[in-house]
C-alpha cells in the first residue's frame, strides 16, 4: 500500500512507512502538540516527486480553524526541497533537464486550499470533494484541520450531530477507497468524565471514535512530543517520538 | 457560499507590530491578521496595556507595521482604563502624526476617535454585538475600516454565569466554540486581526488543571504556578497564545525606576516582565523581557 512519509523517521516506522493511501486517519491531540505541523508536513510530503521516492501527488488543506499560514508552508516547503537535494546528491543522482525542480512556491501551488466558517461549510464541501477530485486526479490526499471545530458549537439535537458525523466519517472513508488517497482528519482533546474521574479523550464523541480507521494520538511526554498508534487494522499499537522543528515534523533531537 | 467558492487562493497574512522590533521578533513580525490571539495573565501584568497599544498602532500605516485601521475594544472589566488610553494616544499622537497625515488623516486627527469602545456583560452579550458588528463591517464605508478587534477579558464574561456542574460545563464548552467560531468567521472575510485577553487561575494540583498545553512545561507568574482560565476547551477555540509574566526582583540592581501605571495606578521599581509564546501554528518557541513606561510597553533587549 502507498504511504506518505512524515518526515521523521522514528514516526513514519511504527506507521508501515507513512501515512497510508485509501485510508481514513484521524490525528488527535492537545493545542500546540504539532497536528497542524504534521497535516502541513504531509501536504507537503506528497508532491516529493516519483524519482525521490515520493507520490508526485497534490493535496487538499480544509482548514476550519484558520491555522493554515502560508509562511510555516513556505519554510517547511523549503525545507523539503533542500533534503529532497541533498538525497539527490547523496544517491549520486544528476537531475536530467527535463525534470524540473520544485520550489516553496510551487508547493503552495499544489495544495487545493478551502476555507471552511461553518459545519454546514464543511458538509456541503465535503460532498463536493468527489466532483473536485474527479476533476483534479492527481489529489493524494485531504486533509482536514480540524475535523472538529465547526462541530462542537450547541447543536440542538446531538443525535443529529452523530447522524451528520457518521455520513461524513462514511464519505471520506468512500472518498479514501475510490480516489486511493490518504485522508487525514486532525482533531481535538476534549475532557471525558470516566467513573467518576476526568480523562482526555477525543472530540466528537464515542460514536464518531468508532468511523475512523487509523487513529493516531499526538502527546507530550515531559518536554519531548509522541505519537502513539491508537488505533489500526494492521499496525500494532506503538509509540515513537518526533520534533516540531523550523524545518518541519523531524526525528526528535535526541535521537538524531 | 457554493463549495467552489470555498476554494481560495491563500495570501501570506499581514501583521501587526507590537509596537517594538524586539517584541516583533518574538512573533515573526506581530500578531497576525486572521486568526485569533490570545493573551493570558495575571491582573497588573500588562494585557490591558498591550492591548490600548495595539489599538492605536493598527492606525499606523502598513509600512510602519500597523494595519491603516480602526479597531473595536469590548472589555468586560471595570473599569476601562480611560486615564491611560488617553495617555497613551496623546504620546502617540505626538509621536506619529507625520507617519498619520501622510495616510490621509486630517490635521485634527484624535487616535481616540479610531478606537470604538463598548462594554460588554454575558457571553449572549458579547454573541449579540458580533452579529451587530458583522453588518456594521459589512455596510462600512470608511477609509480606516475595522480589522483590529479586542475582547478584555473573555474570563470576566464567564465568572458567574456557570456553576461547576457537568452539564453547565458543557454549555459553557459550546459557548466557547460558538464565540470563537463566530470570530474565526469575522477575522476570515473581513481580515481582522482578533486579540482576547485571558485571565489565570492558580494551580491546584489536579490532573487536568496541570495538563501540559503548548511549549511551556509550566507557567509561573508572580512566584506561582498558574494555568489560564476557561480550560482545555477554550484553549482549543484560539490559534495562538501568549503568556505575559511578572516577578518581582528582589535584588537592587540597575533597572531604571519604572513608573508603571497600570490598572491599578501602584508602582514597582523592581518588576521584571516577560511575554513567552505558548503555541502558535506558524512560531518556534520565544520569550522576550518587557518593560511598561510612560509611553507603553516594550521589549528589553538583553
Amino acid at each position: 500500500m502507498t504511504r506518505i512519509t512524515t518526515s521523521c523517521a522514528e514516526l513514519d516506522k511504527i506507521l508501515g512507512g507513512g501515512i497510508s493511501c485509501k485510508e481514513v486517519t484521524e490525528i488527535g491531540g492537545v493545542p500546540g502538540i504539532g497536528k497542524t505541523q504534521l497535516g502541513i508536513q504531509l501536504a507537503v510530503n506528497v508532491q516529493i516527486p516519483c524519482y525521490y521516492g515520493g507520490l508526485g501527488g497534490k493535496a487538499i488543506y480544509i482548514d476550519t480553524e484558520g491555522s493554515f499560514m502560508v509562511e510555516r508552508v513556505l519554510q517547511i516547503a523549503e525545507a523539503c526541497t533542500e533534503d529532497m537535494a541533498e538525497y539527490g546528491r547523496f544517491l549520486g543522482k544528476s537531475i536530467q533537464a527535463r525534470q524540473v525542480e520544485m520550489g516553496p512556491k510551487d508547493f503552495l501551488e499544489n495544495i487545493y486550499y478551502f476555507r471552511v466558517c461553518s459545519y454546514t461549510e464543511q458538509i456541503g464541501l465535503e460532498n463536493y470533494l468527489d466532483k473536485f477530485i474527479s476533476e483534479h486526479r492527481d489529489v493524494k490526499i485531504i486533509v482536514i484541520d480540524s475535523v472538529a471545530f465547526q462541530f462542537r458549537q450547541d447543536f440542538d439535537d446531538l443525535a443529529q450531530r452523530t447522524r451528520v458525523l457518521s455520513a461524513m466519517a462514511l464519505k471520506l472513508m468512500k472518498l479514501a477507497k475510490k480516489f486511493s488517497l490518504a485522508v487525514v482528519l486532525l482533531n481535538q482533546v476534549t475532557t471525558k468524565v470516566i467513573e467518576g474521574s476526568f480523562q482526555l479523550a477525543l472530540a466528537l464523541g464515542d460514536s464518531w471514535s468508532h468511523s475512523c480507521t487509523n487513529r493516531l494520538i499526538l502527546y507530550w511526554n515531559g518536554d519531548e512530543r509522541y505519537a502513539y498508534i491508537d488505533k489500526s487494522p494492521s499496525l500494532r499499537s506503538a509509540s515513537a517520538p518526533y520534533s516540531v522543528t523550523s524545518r518541519g515534523i523531524r526525528n526528535s533531537s535526541s535521537n538524531s | 457560499m457554493t463549495p467552489e467558492n470555498l476554494l481560495r487562493r491563500p495570501q501570506p497574512v499581514e501583521k501587526l507590530t507590537l509596537g517594538c522590533p524586539v517584541m516583533d521578533r518574538c512573533l515573526a513580525g506581530g500578531i497576525p491578521c486572521e486568526s485569533i490571539t490570545e493573551i493570558v495573565a495575571e491582573s497588573g501584568s500588562g494585557k490591558t496595556q498591550l492591548c490600548l497599544q495595539l489599538a492605536l498602532l493598527a492606525q499606523l500605516p502598513p509600512s510602519l507595521g500597523g494595519l491603516s485601521a480602526s479597531s473595536i475594544y469590548l472589555h468586560s472589566e471595570f473599569p476601562f482604563p480611560t486615564r491611560r488610553l488617553h495617555q497613551l494616544a496623546a504620546q502617540f499622537h505626538a509621536h506619529h502624526l507625520q507617519d498619520l497625515i501622510a495616510t490621509g488623516r486630517d490635521q485634527r486627527y484624535d487616535p481616540m476617535d479610531g478606537i470604538l469602545v463598548q462594554s460588554v456583560h454575558t457571553a449572549d452579550q458579547l454573541l449579540d454585538i458580533m452579529t451587530q458588528t458583522e453588518s456594521f463591517l459589512q455596510n462600512s464605508q470608511t477609509q480606516f475600516p475595522v480589522r483590529l478587534i479586542v475582547i478584555d477579558s473573555i474570563a470576566a464574561l464567564f465568572r458567574s454565569e456557570f456553576d461547576n456542574t457537568s452539564i453547565d460545563l458543557m454549555k459553557r464548552s459550546s459557548l466557547f466554540f460558538k464565540i470563537s467560531g463566530k470570530l474565526k468567521s469575522l477575522a476570515s472575510r473581513f481580515r481582522l486581526a482578533v486579540v482576547v485577553t485571558n485571565q489565570v487561575v492558580d494551580y491546584v494540583g489536579d490532573g487536568m488543571n496541570g495538563l501540559k498545553i503548548g511549549n511551556l512545561e509550566e507557567l509561573y507568574s508572580s512566584g506561582r504556578r498558574v494555568c489560564p482560565a476557561l480550560g482545555l476547551a477554550w484553549s482549543n477555540c484560539v490559534n495562538s497564545r501568549l503568556f505575559l509574566s511578572r516577578e518581582e526582583d528582589e535584588k537592587a540592581n540597575n533597572c531604571s525606576v519604572e513608573r508603571s501605571e497600570e490598572d491599578g495606578g501602584f508602582g514597582s521599581r523592581t518588576t521584571r516582565r516577560w511575554l513567552h509564546l505558548v503555541f502558535a501554528p506558524h512560531l518556534a518557541p520565544s520569550s522576550c523581557e518587557f518593560v511598561i513606561r510612560r509611553e507603553g510597553i516594550s521589549g528589553v533587549d538583553r
